[in-house]
């Protein structure tokens, strides 16, 4: 079912917000809009594997409370209508607790943890 | 050009008078909440599971949802097939059920029961859905498993 290129880590990648904390990227796993995975799952399992606990662990906050994991399928996984895919283009981020995750619109879920100095978020 | 139609004050409000009367009254689900409930395949046979019980331990809801998507009976469910469940439940369908208030969800226990909009709910599964989702229906009842083995 899943595959096996869901665990290619990738420790170079690194980008910043403007919160000027540096995040690492810890991991990634790949959607697919086709398979039997959902999106929500995909997402808390890739959390759960950055922070190297069990994805039954990952429990506070739910995710629904923290973004609107429909909205993200039907602006990046959308049906094709009338012949016409619409699929859009992009990157949503979006933070869950201390880690930074982005969905990108060719599936790819890249979870960041912080490496910073403001690790705390207060100086 | 034509002259602007005069806007009245209600309008400028963002709710006309006439709309505002013309609401439900709270505590009856409106037609949108009902198929976005409806919307997703699990969310559904959920549902379906609460005309057998009105209470269900989340793991054992997704050990039976997982059956049911895998074609296979409950005891064949794998632990990987039923986390995954598990996990989709938890993080998105049951959150979407509680605001909606089709079930509740106590957190210490993690077991749903149907809440006050669940037999509204129902009732329209029946209605837009009895043929099409009959097998589902009839396998969250649990009698499929018994005619399988």
């Amino acid at each position: 079912m899943s595959k096996r290129v869901d665990d290619e880590i990738m420790n170079e990648e690194e980008t910043t917000t403007e919160t000027d904390r540096h995040w690492s990227q810890v991991t990634q796993r790949h959607y697919d809009p086709d398979g039997t995975e959902e999106l929500t799952t995909v997402i808390v399992y890739a959390i759960a594997e950055a922070r190297g606990v069990s994805p039954m662990e990952l429990k506070s906050p739910p995710l629904y409370e923290v973004v609107d994991v429909p909205a993200i399928e039907n602006t990046f996984f959308g049906p094709d209508v009338a012949g016409d895919s619409r699929r859009g283009i992009g990157t949503v981020e979006f933070q869950y607790t201390n880690s930074l995750v982005q969905v990108e619109s060719d599936g790819w879920v890249h979870v960041y943890e912080s490496t910073g100095p403001d690790d705390s978020g207060l100086d | 050009m034509a002259e602007e139609p005069e806007v009245s004050e209600e309008i400028t409000t963002g709710v006309p008078i006439a709309a505002q009367s013309q609401r439900p009254p709270p505590d009856i689900l409106e037609i949108e909440p009902v198929y976005e409930v409806l919307g997703h395949s699990r969310r559904r046979y959920l549902c379906y599971t609460l005309v057998e019980s009105t209470e269900w331990s989340l793991a054992d809801l997704a050990t039976k949802i997982a059956a049911w998507e895998n074609d296979i009976p409950e005891h064949a469910v794998e632990t990987t097939q039923q986390k995954k469940v598990y996990v989709s439940l938890y993080h998105a369908h049951v959150p979407k059920l509680v605001e909606e208030g089709v079930v509740t969800f106590d957190e210490a226990t993690e077991t749903i029961t149907a809440g006050q909009h669940a037999e509204q709910v129902l009732a329209a599964l029946e209605g837009i859905g009895a043929s099409l989702d009959s097998q589902q229906e009839t396998h969250a009842r649990g009698e499929m498993n018994e005619q399988e083995s």
